[in-house]
């Protein structure tokens, strides 16, 4: 699924997000970077219809977002926000049932193979025995693997993860950026990531996107793109990148 | 790990049918005409099966049929649909806290009903100007409440605010009511089944029952629309259409139940909140068993106000001396993430 | 709380006899809360809250004295303004809920303040805020203490002459209805009042019934501390009651009635009483914020028809009620005009 940015503009109080002629390869991670107030998890939210887009602004394969209904939407994209706040402590399966919603009527519950696609969702992020454990028992980094889980049983080939690092200790946040590159390159999933982590963007995508307050400063492969003077201008720090054993790091 | 979700699922049915069943036919037992039990199986065989009815009405049978039965099957219908929209409300809401009365519903449909008692009189069913004013009052709450990003909290103040309105409103029916309209209208309000008959369940059974029905059919979309607006539009619902929706049923079964029955609250909070501790909050459990046990809870209830004294206690007081004190041990406990 | 010995001891207590053609001097009586209060030695200005003295005061021939009136004898009582024309141009001091309009009383300078014993708190707040003397006075459906109200209302408007021809002739007339009925070899019925506009709402004493020959079949079902408050019922109740006789508030204008006779013959869930196979429902005056002295004796009359119709005698109710109206109000033919607007001529006829 290959999605295509014409142009989305949109505005709140000040602040514009303003991007024109952006494209996201499918099988690929893409990250979106940028200082805080860039607009990054604006932009996703809009990708993610949580923001409406206007029509002829984002397609999906060709077909406009914004004419797309909801149902086949939820079909074609996945959205793991940053933090979300739930209420009630249901069990890890329920939850990643609620992803059937998509093809699930509304008067309907879930049948026998919309079951088996969530089970099936939560073997693939490791997460297989988790099912009847309630949802806040589970650490951050676990939880984060369910909302992955609900994205997997919608089917969705698109993914969108808001922060999907954040308050994780090294090791779970190692374990998402691996899940992610897997379901990129093992399932052909367009995923896109939101992230503040600048070396996590680097080691694990496959293309970046920097963002300053609402526009795309530069897009491109990490080789192409990384450089101290862009890093400068969209931080407004210097910052040096180091070649260490092998990989780059940022340093401040 | 399957088999003991099913095998307990199995169990929670048998029982949320079982339940409400046993208590109906104890009730059907209980009351102030001492009634043989044998006499109480013979009466409803006749019924049945064709058989008696002599030259004189017999008392058994109009006690059963006509005082009874009506009374027992409201106690069922009202508090499975007092118990379904507050579990219904409190899942859409994303707030264990809300129930129909902390919305305005209650005082809307009281409102409403009041003043079509008072001026239209007791010929035109109270439940049409019920169902309109209880729909006035969860629109207001919106309104006030706004777009909010703390939507919760946010819906429960706007339910106080409009909530206090209504009973103002109410006031001043009762205000301007001639007396003798009041002294009727006064005991209405205080909340009972005592006085239901057939022609007023007339209305208000179909009404509930079909509200009910849909809501247990939603009870899956529950799940989804609890984890919030934009979530549930994430996952492909679309959540206005579908938030309007509950939020009709879950009035129009507190509406037609208000318009019969008089101001009965708490009910829809205690019950789901039971059912939640038991069960969890899986709402395709919870929505059911909640019919089931609100039924049952207020069964028990217009016995124990029917029974416990040569007088009849006010249901709607029975059920706030239980529900207050439930309420606050909730209201305590609610710093604990929700079940 | 306060018997009707403790009231009369206390008038006595307190009386001093007036010479004729003097007033009074002031006197402090206790009032039904058990508040002792000095009331001044000419009452020219009254403003009553409590319809039941109201009432009172015009049967003592004080009327003229009101300068205010309570809003529900002014607006919905079906009696008063037959007994007392003049009560069209009082001017309402309460509103609806019966509270006092403070500022329209002060404007009327009032000597004394009758008010109702259930409102206590507004009993003090006007004694507070406008320094005249409150009475707090109301039978609260016991007949004795009604008595005892007529006795006191007539002390502190110094017609205590006026007062006991009242009192001896409302006794006596009520005694002549007890000794009637006495005689009659036949059971005494049991009764089942339908009060207040519903079939499960009825008063746990109502004493009209006992002195004209019947029971009370709610007796009872409340502690007796609660006088004449309604108890609740069912319909079940109602049935296992069985009464021999049902009577129907009938106090409310024929429209406004919420249960009529028709309506309780008709129930289907009341069929198999015994009162509605035989035919024996009916209507009864009832009382509305306590009772009118005259009407009393008229229930009293009525009700000794209903339950012992063989014990009926004399001109029949109508005249006889339009006679004891004159007695107390001086006017003539309040009953049958009372009748007429209640749609009683039926249920009196009998």
């Amino acid at each position: 699924m290959k999605v295509r940015v014409d142009h989305l503009a949109f505005s709140y109080g000040a602040f514009t997000l303003e991007i024109a002629g952006l494209s996201f390869a499918e099988a690929r991670v893409t990250s979106i970077v940028g200082p805080n107030g860039a607009g990054k998890s604006t932009f996703l939210k809009c990708l993610a219809s949580v923001l409406p887009p206007a029509p002829g602004s984002v397609f999906i394969d060709g077909q406009d977002l914004a004419r797309l209904g909801g149902k086949s939407r939820a079909r074609l994209i996945g959205y793991v926000p940053q933090e979300p706040a739930f209420t009630f402590n249901y069990a890890v399966l329920d939850f990643v049932l609620t992803g059937r919603a998509a093809f699930l009527p509304p008067f309907s519950s879930p049948a026998a193979h919309d079951v088996e696609a969530a089970r099936e969702a939560l073997r693939v992020v490791g997460l297989a025995g988790f099912e009847e454990r309630p949802y806040f028992e589970l650490s951050s980094g676990e939880r984060r693997l369910v909302l992955v889980a609900r994205t997997l049983a919608q089917r969705s080939d698109i993914l969108l993860l808001d922060e999907p690092t954040t308050f994780l200790d090294p090791r779970h946040e190692v374990e998402v950026m691996e899940l992610v590159r897997r379901l990129a390159g093992e399932m052909n999933k367009t995923v896109i990531v939101t992230l503040h982590a600048l070396d996590m963007a680097i080691k694990y995508s496959d293309a970046l996107v920097f963002m300053k307050q609402g526009r795309v400063v530069a897009a491109g492969r990490p080789d192409d793109v990384l450089d101290e003077g862009l890093l400068r201008s969209v931080y407004d720090i210097e910052m040096g990148i180091l070649n260490v054993a092998g990989r780059r790091l940022i340093v401040r | 790990m399957s088999g003991r979700r099913n095998r307990k699922a199995t169990a929670l049915a048998v029982a949320a049918v079982v339940l409400p069943a046993i208590l109906f036919f104890l009730s059907l037992n209980i009351g102030a005409y001492r009634i043989p039990p044998g006499a109480v199986l013979s009466t409803l065989g006749d019924a049945v099966f064709g058989g008696a009815g002599g030259p004189e009405p017999s008392p058994y049978f109009d006690i059963l049929f006509r005082v009874r039965l009506p009374r027992l099957v409201l106690a069922l219908f009202a508090g499975a649909a007092l118990a379904v929209s507050g579990a219904s409300l409190q899942a859409l809401f994303r707030n264990p806290l809300v129930f129909e009365f902390s919305l305005g519903i209650s005082y809307g449909a009281a409102f409403g009903a009041a003043l079509s008692l008072v001026f239209l009189g007791r010929g035109f069913p109270p439940q049409a100007a019920a169902f309109v004013f209880a729909v006035a009052a969860v629109v207001a709450v919106m309104a006030v409440a706004g777009r909010s990003a703390s939507q919760t909290v946010s819906i429960l103040l706007s339910g106080v605010i409009v909530s206090a309105l209504f009973q103002a409103l109410l006031s001043l029916v009762e205000f301007f009511a001639n007396p003798y309209a009041l002294q009727s209208l006064i005991f209405w309000l205080m909340g009972g089944l005592g006085l239901a008959t057939w022609g007023d369940l007339a209305v208000t059974l179909p009404l509930i029952a079909v509200g009910v029905t849909v809501l247990i059919l939603l009870r899956w979309r529950l799940n989804v629309l609890s984890l919030g607006d934009d979530e549930a539009r994430a996952l492909g619902v679309n959540v206005g259409r579908e938030k309007v929706l509950v939020i009709v049923l879950a009035t129009l079964t507190t509406a037609a139940a208000t318009a019969v029955t008089g101001v009965i609250s708490w009910v829809g909070l205690i019950v789901p909140h039971l059912v939640r501790m038991a069960v969890g909050p899986d709402n395709r459990k919870v929505i059911p068993l909640s019919a089931a046990f609100g039924a049952s809870l207020l069964l028990v209830a217009d016995d124990i106000a029917r029974s416990a004294a040569s007088f009849e206690i006010p249901i709607g007081i029975l059920t706030s001396v239980v529900g207050i004190p439930f309420f606050i041990v909730l209201l305590r406990r609610s710093g604990r993430l929700w079940l | 709380m306060k018997t009707p010995a403790v009231l009369l001891a206390a008038l006595v207590a307190a009386a001093v006899p007036a010479e004729p053609g003097q007033a009074r001097a002031p006197a402090t009586i206790v009032d039904s809360l058990g508040r002792a209060v000095v009331v001044p030695a000419k009452v020219e200005r009254i403003i009553s809250l409590e319809p039941e003295v109201t009432r009172i005061i015009v049967a003592l021939g004080a009327g003229d004295r009101l300068v205010g009136i309570d809003y529900f004898l002014r607006n919905h009582d079906h009696l008063f303004p037959l007994v007392f024309p003049a009560a069209g141009g009082l001017p309402v001091v309460s509103n609806p809920a019966q509270e006092l309009n403070y500022e329209q009383a002060i404007r009327l300078r009032p000597d004394i303040i009758f008010s109702s014993p259930s409102e206590f708190r507004m009993t003090e707040s006007i004694e507070r805020k406008m320094r005249v003397p409150v009475v707090a006075l109301a039978s609260m459906g016991k007949l004795a203490d009604l008595v005892a109200e007529i006795a006191t209302v007539g002390r502190v408007l110094d017609r205590e002459d006026r007062a006991a021809a009242l009192t001896g002739f409302f006794m006596s007339r009520l005694e002549a209805v007890r000794r009637s009925v006495a005689a009659v070899p036949e059971d005494r019925p049991s009764v089942y009042l339908a009060f207040w506009g519903s079939l499960v709402r009825t008063p746990v004493s109502y004493e009209p019934v006992e002195a004209a020959g019947g029971r009370n079949a709610a007796a009872g079902l409340l502690p007796d501390r609660f006088g004449a408050a309604g108890a609740t019922v069912s319909i079940e109740k109602v049935l296992a009651l069985d009464p021999d006789v049902i009577l129907v508030q009938g106090n409310y204008l024929p429209a406004e009635r919420q249960v009529t006779v028709e309506s309780v013959l008709r129930d289907p869930r009341l069929g198999s009483l015994r009162a509605v196979r035989s035919g024996r429902v009916g209507y009864t005056f009832g009382f509305w914020y306590w009772w009118d002295p005259a009407l009393v004796l008229v229930e009293a009359l009525h009700l000794a028809r209903v339950f012992h119709p063989r014990t009926a005698a004399g001109p029949g109710l109508v005249p006889e009620g339009d006679a004891i109206f004159k007695e107390f109000y001086g006017v003539e033919g309040a009953f049958s005009a009372l009748c007429r607007r209640l749609g009683c001529d039926e249920w009196t006829a009998k």
